[in-house]
């Protein structure tokens, strides 16, 4: 028996659910080296209920979407004595080097060539060398500044040299003159909704409802609501709000979408009546934008798909960070800086496709490796990602925990030092789609084993991601647009992967 | 002097000589931090023995993979010393420069011990943990090296723990799991498919 086994740690498969009887049942024999640590293990659950709680569709969290000509994302909102913040290191980290440091009470951003000085709680601060005025005091938390999102266009057109336009109410924030228009074309078999670029919808039905929603995409409109005379279509509304767009089409009858034209059109037709009962295996509110929308889904899982599974969460592991920086790639390129930056590029990417992702670590902090597992068994991840850095190779490596496979009895307890055991074909399975993934974006990729901390410890599939320069140049591992390709591609292989993943659970 | 002034003057002085032997331990740490990094003296007396082949699966960085060598040294009978001697050899490689997967001087292996008959527990010195380089692929090169390097040469081991100055240890150099057992069906499946 390994000695991880025998240090008595094990892993309740449904640590969060007591047995029908009421009663949380424990192993005789081992019980003893888990109550030492039930005040801890209790702690870390309680946080990640707190979390998923926050990370809910009902409670959703405020956030800001940018949308630039070569990069769109969203940005978490914090509140402060009532106004909104943004943190300026993440807005900033898409285009270009950025670094901050604190000294006493000031923050010093540089960004490429440009130096910004802020002050705790001042609302004066100093870019480029000018004065700015914020409209709210700075705020500096865990050495992250934050600043009024009401600020932030006008400090991002002084910094980036280029024209914004700011959708306040809806939080939507458009870079140099980028928008992408839409108009629609009646005829008898439906709609069609032709855009002036191509677009990826996040698409929902309901009876007699269909729902486009865009986060990533600049989608604007000058009419809010047109109502039409037509068998099929009976309005059609745009709305933007918590920084994404929507077009809602309201039909008499179940409706379809289909994507044509490259993704610039989007046919909107009757749904197929034997379809309507159809009920999706995937809760639509997370579907993938696929060529078809599943018909006369509810848009929101319902309380007993909720209760059948649980929730599919994405755990994202920026590894290392505090004072562990993992691999020093370059004089000045650590890895700890390099997992974070990426792992934020990838949740905004699962979250543009109505996937959760929670992260083991948002800042730079120390966050041991077992707890890194832990946090994923006990949010019952159904994906856990590692994601590291290094400056040797070219393109990204997928690896999988280097375990032998064995057969999961449900409810049984699992060896923490093999918890992986019982997950690691679908884990294989899933880093072939990410492999594929990263093939179709042309983006040079090998997948191996390894021996990797923690993936043996996560009871779900898992895999880690190893990104590699893209250039001779080691800093390239660090360029937003070539990890956004990355970033694009893995969301997307998590999309294609998730029935599999799903099956497995 | 009042009474309170002399309290605080004695705490004041117990603080300044506490301080100052906290900083001694400190400094003596880091001194001996450094000479262990650059400690390059052989671990133990050369070995007699008749001449063996053997086979060193050496990794090489560049372009990641794994590939089997044949080698000639003096093995003794011992089972667990030719382990070692194996490893040694297989290190040796690596140390010197230019190597195709560099380890810093003095990464050895201190011991080889067999347990049960099929499980064999390594030793490393703490150069080869502390100077390693970080990276998952880079630390699971050297893994794979020592692991199916050990097992190939070693019939009836199907089980590897690797230990650093004695003692067990988190993870090589940030990545690689140090803490578990390595089973050669594992390592055989990834060394083949770094060939």
């Amino acid at each position: 028996m390994p000695w991880s086994e025998l240090k008595g740690k094990f892993l309740v498969s449904r640590f969060l659910f007591p047995d029908r009887d009421g009663e949380r049942k424990l192993p005789s024999r081992n019980a003893k080296p888990e109550t030492r640590n039930s005040s801890g293990r209790t702690l870390v659950v309680a946080a990640l209920l707190l979390i998923l709680i926050a990370s809910a569709p009902s409670a959703e969290e405020k956030q800001l979407s940018i949308y630039g000509p070569r990069v769109s994302y969203s940005l978490p909102l914090s509140e402060y004595n009532g106004q909104d913040y943004v943190a300026l290191l993440e807005a900033l980290e898409p285009f270009g080097n950025v670094s901050a440091r604190t000294e006493n009470q000031k923050w010093k951003l540089r960004f490429d060539n440009l130096e910004a000085e802020f002050r705790q709680n001042a609302s004066q601060a100093k870019v480029a060398g000018r004065k700015f005025e914020l409209s709210a005091p700075f705020v500096l938390e865990n050495n992250r500044g934050l600043v009024p999102q009401r600020s932030l266009p006008a400090m991002l057109g002084l910094m980036l040299h280029t024209k914004t336009e700011y959708h306040e109410a809806a939080r939507r924030l458009f870079l140099g003159g980028v928008a992408t228009h839409f108009t629609t074309d009646l005829h008898e078999t439906g709609l069609s909704v032709n855009f002036s670029a191509p677009v990826n919808p996040l698409i929902s039905t309901e009876p007699g409802k269909l729902k486009m929603t865009f986060t990533r995409d600049p989608v604007v409109s000058n009419a809010y609501i047109l109502r039409v005379e037509n068998p099929l279509v009976s309005s059609i509304a745009f709305s933007e709000n918590n920084g994404r767009a929507e077009v809602a089409v309201q039909g008499r009858a179940p409706l379809l979408a289909k994507f044509a034209a490259g993704g610039k059109t989007i046919d909107i037709v009757a749904a197929p009546r034997e379809e309507q009962s159809t009920t999706p295996s995937v809760p639509p509110f997370a579907a993938p934008p696929v060529a078809q929308a599943p018909a006369a889904a509810p848009a929101y899982p319902t309380m007993q798909s909720l209760t059948a599974k649980p929730l599919f969460i994405v755990m994202l592991d920026a590894a290392h960070g505090g004072d562990d920086p993992g691999a020093r790639l370059s004089e000045t390129l650590e890895e700890k800086g390099v997992t974070l930056a990426f792992a934020r590029r990838l949740r905004s990417e699962l979250q543009s496709h109505g996937i959760s992702a929670v992260m083991t670590r948002d800042a730079d902090v120390a966050v041991p490796m077992e707890q890194r597992a832990a946090m994923a068994d006990a949010a019952r991840a159904a994906i856990f990602v590692s994601l590291h850095a290094a400056s040797e190779g070219r393109g990204v490596r997928v690896y999988t925990a280097m375990i032998n496979s064995a057969n999961r009895k449900p409810g049984a307890f699992l060896p923490w030092g093999t918890a992986q055991a019982g997950y690691v074909l679908t884990s294989r399975a899933l880093a072939d789609i990410v492999k594929a993934e990263l093939g179709k974006h042309e983006i040079p990729n090998t997948e191996l084993p390894a021996p990797l901390k923690p993936l043996n410890n996560v009871a779900a599939a898992a895999l880690a991601i190893e990104v590699s320069p893209s250039a001779a140049d080691v800093g390239s591992v660090n360029a937003a647009v070539y990890q956004q390709r990355i970033a694009a591609a893995i969301a997307e292989a998590i999309v294609v992967g998730r029935p599999r993943v799903e099956a497995q659970r | 002097m009042t009474r309170a002034l002399a309290i605080a003057t004695a705490f004041l002085l117990a603080s300044v000589v506490a301080m100052g032997l906290y900083l001694h331990i400190l400094r003596r740490n880091e001194r001996e931090h450094a000479q262990n990094l650059q400690d390059a003296r052989p671990i133990s007396a050369p070995v007699a023995g008749p001449a063996s082949h053997v086979t060193l699966y050496l990794a090489y960085d560049d372009p990641g993979a794994v590939r089997a060598q044949d080698a000639t040294i003096a093995l003794p009978a011992d089972p667990a010393q030719r382990g070692r001697e194996i490893l040694h050899a297989l290190l040796g490689e690596y140390v010197k420069r230019p190597s195709s997967h560099e380890l810093p001087p003095g990464a050895d292996v201190k011991d080889v011990f067999l347990v049960t008959g099929d499980t064999a527990v390594v030793d490393m010195t703490p150069v080869f943990a502390q100077g390693h380089r970080s990276g998952v692929f880079v630390e699971t090169l050297t893994v794979a090296s020592l692991v199916k390097t050990l097992t190939a040469n070693l019939p009836g081991v199907t089980r590897v723990k690797i230990l650093v100055d004695g003692k067990e240890r988190e993870t090589l150099a940030g990545h690689a799991d140090l803490e578990c057992f390595y089973d050669v069906v594992t390592v055989e499946q990834l060394v083949q498919q770094l060939q």
